[in-house]
């Protein structure tokens, strides 16, 4: 079929007039090039579960992307690696750079792979952008000031609500303390952000053990022994293995959970094992990012449980949150620089400096990429309760932080930083 | 003293489920001379199973009650994988231990990525039998019956082994072979069929403890790894190959952690392995062990 240029001319003026409204982009180059991000998600181990996780919610999200287009105007292809041990990673992460050309990478769980990964993300100067493992050791000394990576909130931000929720419900009720937490550094920080914000309000404690089970320890019953020798008041722990529903199991059958107050910021990782037959009612429960069952949930976030749920039989867990942030936050930054540069496919450095101060609904809520390259999400943590439709506990009484009071201001010392932040209580 | 109590049965429900599958790790050793890293993902295997064979039972209206006979039941049954693996593992008999220690350890991944396939990667467990039995309470001192049951069912498994290899005639066989196989052999004993029988049960004991401790656990990827690391302490304090060994290094193991958790949280691993290492230092064959010549 001939093409007049009375058409051509037409159609073109039309796609450019579409391109300046912002609705449809029309890169000058590789416009039919799939846009190839890289995934990075442990699917064996530990953490394959929330490795799924965000797997599931970043394949949502393309999907849906793809079907309206895809990031401006280039679809969207996943190249999946696993998430391993940091040497295995930092190969893998190579491999996405280097040979699949991928042009963004996104994912980590593990805080040893992430402070790994950082220096050679740096030096790669690929675009990276990490779901989880942020905690705060060694992260000043291997990633001081990066450019291409940004990283998620800092892993204390559900201690320190946990602490400021534990002083609110609980102030003048408990002394004496007991910590059960995952012998590294998420754990420890973990315990020790929580005793430092007790400290900073002047709360009479006594920590009367601390328990620190190698991750992925099945029996824990000499350290719920061990706690109930203490007779503490209130526990707290950031379990959040499979351990997480054994310990419940194991304690629930020695007596320990009653009357003693739970403090447990991390257990929304495995909130589905979390069963009303052994996890009592009124303990303080983290979800992180996201709660699936939120009732002031977004139509999104409804959308994605819903999916999730009639999919895959489950209900998700923050990790899907954490995913869907990046890869949202990722196609907004990349449409807002393609619009500023008129329809042009935007360079990484136009991409990274987007992102910046950038904002996005994400499943749990509003998220946000400060100017250090860290997110602010909003985190949510309450006290459990039986009256749902579920066999694993929900949440009754809860309450919403956005992290801006959780975590400590870039540049600043997480640790005195909790010595004179003003935190709302 | 509710306290102690509580402790030392903590450490003596641990030790009962380490007993199981360090027994059957030293039993394919004694017999077969096969240092078998597999064990644990046949302890893995038990859990796993044992979970949904409760289920199936659960919808077929099983009384929960016979819950603990289901799971020993669902561990016994999974005897049927022995056989195979064994014929498998014949490739490597006879030859350097560094080919054993490679394919068994290719099965534990190989394992671990079919407990993913057929289980899926989230950590299975199996809430409503923990508690059915229910619990003792006196004053501040609490167990679950089901903790004392298992712990039972480790005290008769020993029992009952001791007394198939010391007053049997197939345990004098058994015995026999792993003495000498070649005479053995020249003495008309089918070894092939010694050795896969001696396997079959390596792994019942090793399932059936996975199958046991489930209700108590959960069932995950790596639960594999992470107790075949405790059961080859047992076996290096108790001796390799000695039945009265694993009984008295999981014991050891069992208390040493249970009380250093207790006391010296920090050093629960330090406690378990400088026993370790004291024992290779001053008696290298274990406790009960026979040195090698």
């Amino acid at each position: 079929m001939a093409i007049s240029r009375r058409t051509l001319l037409t159609s073109a003026a039309a796609v450019g007039a579409l391109s300046a409204s912002g609705q449809v982009f029309a890169p000058a180059i590789a416009q039919n090039k799939p846009l190839r991000i890289g995934i990075l998600a442990p699917r064996a181990g530990i953490a394959a579960a929330p490795g799924e996780n965000g797997i599931r919610a970043t394949q949502w999200a393309v999907e849906r992307y793809n079907a309206q287009g895809g990031i401006a105007g280039r679809k969207i292809e996943l190249v999946i690696e696993e998430e391993s041990s940091p040497k295995d990673t930092i190969e893998r992460f190579s491999k996405l750079v280097q040979q699949e050309k991928v042009d963004c990478v996104q994912g980590i769980i593990s805080t040893g792979v992430g402070l790994a990964l950082g220096p050679v993300v740096e030096e790669s100067r690929a675009l990276t952008i990490y779901w989880d493992g942020t905690t705060q050791d060694g992260v000043v000394e291997k990633i001081p000031n990066p450019r291409y990576l940004f990283r998620s909130t800092d892993n204390e931000c559900e201690a320190i609500m946990s602490s400021l929720l534990t002083i609110k419900y609980w102030k003048g009720k408990f002394v004496t303390v007991a910590g059960i937490n995952p012998d590294y550094s998420y754990g420890r920080n973990n315990m020790a952000a929580f005793i430092a914000v007790l400290k900073r309000f002047n709360i009479e404690h006594k920590v009367v053990t601390e328990q620190w089970p190698k991750v992925g320890t099945m029996d824990l019953t000499s350290h719920v022994a061990a706690l109930k020798a203490a007779k503490p008041d209130l526990i707290f722990s950031s379990l959040l293995f499979a351990d997480l529903p054994v310990f419940m199991k194991q304690a629930h059958a020695a007596g320990l959970t009653e009357g003693t107050k739970l403090v447990f910021p991390a257990a929304g990782w495995q909130h589905t094992l979390m069963k009303k037959e052994f996890t009592p009612e009124g303990m303080l429960f983290g979800h992180n990012t996201l709660y699936f069952a939120n009732p002031n949930a977004s139509s999104l976030a409804k959308e994605f449980v819903a999916w999730y749920e009639k999919t895959y039989k489950d209900y998700p867990e923050w990790e899907a949150d954490r995913a869907y942030f990046a890869i949202a936050s990722y196609k907004a930054a990349v449409e807002k620089a393609a619009k500023a540069k008129g329809g042009n496919w935007p360079s990484q450095d136009d991409i990274i400096d987007t992102m910046v101060g950038l904002s996005v609904e994400s499943l749990g809520g509003k998220g946000s990429w400060r100017k250090d390259h860290i997110a602010d999400q909003t985190f949510v943590q309450g006290l459990t309760t039986h009256k749902n439709n579920y066999d694993f506990v929900t949440l009754g009484t809860f309450e919403t932080m956005y992290s801006t009071e959780l975590q400590k201001p870039p540049g600043a010392d997480f640790w005195e930083w909790i010595k004179t932040a003003q935190f709302k209580v | 003293m509710a306290a102690f109590a509580n402790i030392l049965v903590g450490g003596v429900f641990h030790a009962a489920v380490l007993f199981l599958v360090a027994a059957g790790l030293q039993l394919v050793f004694g017999v077969q001379k096969i240092v078998n890293l597999a064990c644990g993902s046949f302890y893995a295997l038990g859990a796993y199973f044992g979970i949904t064979f409760i289920q199936y039972a659960t919808q077929l209206g099983i009384s929960p009650w016979l819950i603990l006979p289901g799971l020993i039941i669902s561990g016994i049954l999974l005897g049927f994988i022995g056989p195979p693996i064994e014929r498998m593992l014949r490739s490597v008999y006879g030859r350097d231990e560094s080919f054993q220690l490679l394919l068994t350890f290719a099965l534990v991944l190989m394992f671990q990525d079919v407990f993913k396939f057929v289980w899926g990667a989230n950590p299975r467990a199996l809430d409503s039998a923990y508690l059915i039995y229910g619990i003792i309470r006196t004053g501040d001192f609490s167990v679950p019956v089901y903790n004392l049951l298992v712990i039972a069912a480790a005290v008769v498994t020993a029992a009952g082994l001791g007394a198939f290899l010391q007053r049997t005639n197939y345990g004098r066989i058994l015995r026999a072979t792993a003495e000498n196989r070649d005479m053995a052999e020249a003495l008309g004993v089918d070894v092939r069929r010694i050795y896969s029988i001696v396997f079959t049960l390596g792994a019942v004991l090793g399932t059936t403890a996975g199958a046991l401790v489930v209700p108590t656990a959960a069932a995950s990827l790596d639960m594999a790894i992470e107790f075949v690391i405790e059961a080859f302490a047992v076996v290096v304090i108790g001796g390799l190959g000695s039945m009265r060994g694993a009984l008295v290094g999981a014991l050891i193991v069992g208390l040493i952690r249970a009380y250093s958790i207790v006391f010296f949280p920090e050093l629960e691993v330090l406690a378990i392995y400088m026993i370790v290492i004291a024992v290779l230092i001053f008696r290298p064959a274990g406790l009960f062990g026979r040195s090698l010549a």
